[in-house]
């Protein structure tokens, strides 16, 4: 920041209340964070969806396998949950053993017909 | 199972179905404050909190009835052995000396393992964070809290590239408390950008959903900038950033503690840089909790050099306040984490609490003084968050190297650490969520798209881990040679063979540390230690710190080194203690036959605290045995004990010795010995004598009928009199 423009906010800002002066301090902190938050509620990454997951009842183990082979297919972003929670409805297994059969490579044919329309 | 004082903790009970294991309780716990005025012995406290069952009261405490006040502030201990079945052991001592947060380090590079990691394999500087360890840890803990009669904060780190895995794990597994900061990863883990903040506003989310305590990272930028204090303005602007994405992403306020330290120690003027930080973020981000970390950037290895530091840091706490007082001991700087300095760090900020309890009603801070210095802090914060608004956001500034730039903002000197948005560990790995996104389970931040109608996300999958824990795939070990059966095999066969050796890090891993003063520069003491210990037998003789007492004159040197034997615990000879009678058989005797004594320090020695323990009706002394005595003062002379006790028609002469040098004590004995048989009393008057270097033996062969060193009680000393006079009255 130049010297000048350091100058003329500084003297700005010594004109301001204590309150006011916390008041400013938050109301920047919430525009710097707004977009990161934001970002953050529109996106999703391999770790998230590992912790889904997990609390489908994977292991770790698990988790890893299927999100890396749903990564690879570039449908992380319809929630590798919402995969494992589709092919079991499809087939009519419990979640957990039908993720355990897309881990043996079974049923993606069906993920890319319902996630990538291919038929 | 339960934990009993006088026995070990068994690691291999707690290992025992530890896949059947749940968490008692969930989410964080404060001490419970008692009100103001409540009294511990003969003492009214305004800041302490609800005692412990058992505990080790400080050194002084025998002074005042060993009590043990417990100030209102949690107390952290910080545990890294890297392995888990000795930290285990290591958190049940610390909870005795009121450590109520335990705080787990993880093992050096876990932040960079994209996954969770299982099982128990050792780890360096801290352990692997598992599942295992994890539950194997809360179990003791369940066990140390009951033993102890507080609850217990578990905590360790929701960082690195696989934040949101570790929050569920910890969510699932009862850990009371974690680290959290995105900015930790982006600026010192050199983890993506984006992928962290993603990352931390799930974490986030699920740690409020089990009432998880999230401390923040922002003191890092202390420890880490060339010039501390000179990024004060940046410590306020990086709280904020973690304290305004943690609301956002669902962790109300009280359960958002802000890592603040004192960024500055002497020679500098500490004080007035240390006290206007601490006012000013503690009124900027009111509602917030805060954990006040010791100073660590300038310690290097000497332990009382911490300790002052760190007495000062928790007196701005007191002056300020803190809802945590963290404790770090200098280990790293001494090679190993010795243990038995965390305890001393718990210490130190019990000790400082205690004796500060209460100064805020007779001091308080000097507004009109302070508060120009506290604007300008407030200022120089707001103007550094323009900046960054002006440069494009947080991830430009970050680029930038705006961060732990070691300019007093708005003065940058361009040492900041920069991050690439688009780089780093983890980039390229976050997608956007389609229109379609669903994840079912509960607490799940973020958009979700889930079929109308349910009354809970997880409901789709009947029910998920954190409502339903027997749905938790519980994984025991991956490594078959790394793992805490293999570690602890050979010290059950030593242990069952009654063998041990001393320890510093991990079991029998034989470590000590010796002390000298060498007479020489730092050189040559240095050579001469090493020389020393190894002429005496150790191995491995390593300095871990050295102080010049004057550049030629001498140097004192700490050794650490390891013991090359074992030692058998059954062929130890320990000293049997003396047979005491009880309180009432005392008393009896005392009834029917009236005690008087004579008492004093001898010689020149003014040392009369441990007298006046054994003599008064208030700390346990004779009197309260009906025992009368009558008190000479300090430093009399040995004529002048003789004759009191003549005139007064006493039994026994009871003289404190402190003073030890020149051996002056022995000298002490003997005249009252030799004087008493000149004047024709010794069979009449019993000589005891007591003092913290006296033991019975060197009392009896200098003439003397007793001695009483460290830990003695008024009891022992009534118990022995009247035995005395009991055999007395047996001969005549």
């Amino acid at each position: 920041m130049d010297e000048k423009k350091v100058q003329q906010r500084r003297s700005e800002l010594e004109a301001l209340s204590d309150q006011q002066l916390n008041e400013k301090f938050w109301e920047l902190a919430e525009r710097i964070v707004d977009p990161l938050i934001n970002l953050a509620h529109t996106h999703t990454s391999p770790s998230i969806e590992r912790s889904v997951l997990l609390r489908m009842g994977f292991n770790s183990l698990q988790a890893k396998v299927l999100v890396d082979k749903i990564f690879e297919r570039g449908l992380l972003g319809k929630g590798a949950g919402h995969i494992v929670w589709r092919i079991s409805k499809e087939t009519s297994l419990p979640v957990v053993k039908a993720g355990l059969e897309l881990i043996e490579g079974r049923h993606w044919d069906e993920v890319d017909r319902v996630f990538k329309g291919v038929h | 199972m339960a934990l009993h004082p006088d026995q070990k903790l068994d690691v291999s009970k707690i290992l025992e179905k530890l896949e059947e294991y749940r968490p008692r309780r969930k989410g964080w716990t404060w001490r419970v404050p008692l009100p103001p005025g409540s009294k511990v012995g003969d003492y009214s406290y305004r800041e302490i909190s609800q005692p412990l069952q058992n505990s080790v009261p400080l050194p002084p405490a025998k002074y005042f009835n060993h009590i043990d006040p417990q100030p209102q502030e949690v107390i952290t201990a910080e545990i890294a052995s890297g392995r888990f079945e000795d930290d285990i052991r290591r958190m049940r001592m610390a909870a005795w000396h009121g450590a109520d947060h335990i705080m787990v380090i993880r093992t050096l590079g876990q932040s960079h393992f994209d996954g969770l990691i299982e099982g128990s394999p050792e780890g360096v500087g801290g352990i692997p964070i598992t599942r295992k360890e994890i539950r194997a840890t809360r179990k003791a803990l369940d066990l140390v809290e009951d033993e102890v009669g507080r609850p217990i904060n578990f905590h360790s780190y929701v960082s690195g590239i696989a934040g949101p895995e570790v929050a569920v794990l910890f969510a699932e597994e009862g850990v009371n408390g974690a680290h959290q900061d995105p900015q930790y990863n982006v600026l010192y883990r050199g983890i993506n950008p984006i992928r962290s903040f993603v990352d931390a506003a799930v974490a986030k989310h699920l740690m409020a959903s089990v009432n998880m305590l999230q401390i923040d990272g922002a003191h890092n930028a202390n420890a880490s900038s060339r010039v501390a204090w000179k990024v004060m303005p940046e410590l306020l602007v990086q709280h904020a950033i973690n304290c305004v994405y943690s609301t956002k992403a669902g962790l109300p306020k009280e359960l958002i503690a802000l890592s603040t330290v004192p960024p500055m120690t002497a020679p500098a003027p500490e004080f007035r840089l240390n006290f206007v930080y601490a006012l000013t973020v503690r009124e900027l981000f009111q509602g917030f909790r805060f954990r006040a970390q010791m100073n660590t950037r300038y310690i290097e290895s000497d332990l009382l050099d911490a300790t002052r530091i760190h007495v000062l840091d928790t007196l701005l706490s007191r002056l300020t306040s803190a809802d945590i007082q963290s404790t770090i001991t200098p280990d790293e700087g001494r090679n190993v984490p010795w243990h038995v300095n965390s305890i001393r760090g718990v210490e130190t900020a019990k000790h400082t609490l205690l004796a500060l309890d209460g100064m805020k009603e007779f001091v308080e801070p000097n507004e009109k003084a302070l508060r120009g210095a506290m604007r300008d802090m407030k200022i120089r914060a707001i103007l550094y968050m323009q900046d960054i608004l002006d440069n494009g956001g947080y991830f430009e500034a970050v680029h930038q190297g705006f961060f732990v730039d070691s300019g007093f903002f708005p003065e940058r000197v361009g040492d900041g650490i920069a991050r690439d948005k688009d780089g780093e560990l983890g980039a390229g790995t976050v997608v956007p969520r389609e229109s379609d996104y669903m994840a079912p389970v509960c607490h799940h931040f973020g958009e979700n798209h889930l079929p109308d109608g349910l009354e809970k996300p997880c409901d789709l999958i009947g029910g998920c881990t954190l409502d339903h824990p027997e749905k938790i795939q519980y994984l025991d070990e991956l490594d078959e040679t790394d793992n805490v059966e293999v570690r602890m095999q050979p010290h059950r066969e030593k242990m069952a063979s009654g063998l041990f050796r001393p320890e510093v890090e991990w079991q029998n891993d034989g470590f000590i540390q010796l002390d000298m003063t060498i007479p020489d520069n730092p050189d040559v003491a240095e050579a001469a230690a090493l020389e020393i210990a190894s002429r005496m037998g150790l191995e491995e003789p390593t300095v871990i710190s050295k102080t010049v007492l004057h550049p030629a004159e001498g140097t004192y040197v700490e050794v650490k080194a390891r013991v090359p034997f074992f030692i058998r615990r059954d062929e130890l000879k320990i000293p049997e203690k003396p047979d005491v009678l009880d309180e009432a058989s005392v008393r009896q005797f005392v009834g029917n036959r009236p005690i008087k004594v004579v008492a004093g320090t001898l010689g020149n020695d003014e040392h009369s605290v441990g007298m006046r323990e054994i003599l008064d009706i208030k700390h346990g002394g004779i009197e309260k045995f009906g025992m009368k005595y009558v008190y000479l003062g300090t430093s009399v002379p040995v004529e002048k004990m003789i004759d009191a006790a003549i005139e007064t028609g006493a039994d026994a002469i009871l003289s404190s010795m402190i003073i030890t040098h020149n051996e002056v004590h022995l000298k002490g004995m003997r005249q009252l010995d030799q004087l008493c048989r000149e004047k024709g009393i010794r069979d009449k008057v019993l000589l005891i004598c007591g003092g913290t270097q006296i033991n019975n033996d060197m009392a009896t062969e200098n003439g003397m009928d007793a001695g009483f060193g460290r830990g003695t009680h008024g009891i022992d000393v009534a118990s022995f009199i009247v035995k005395a006079l009991q055999q007395r009255q047996r001969n005549s």
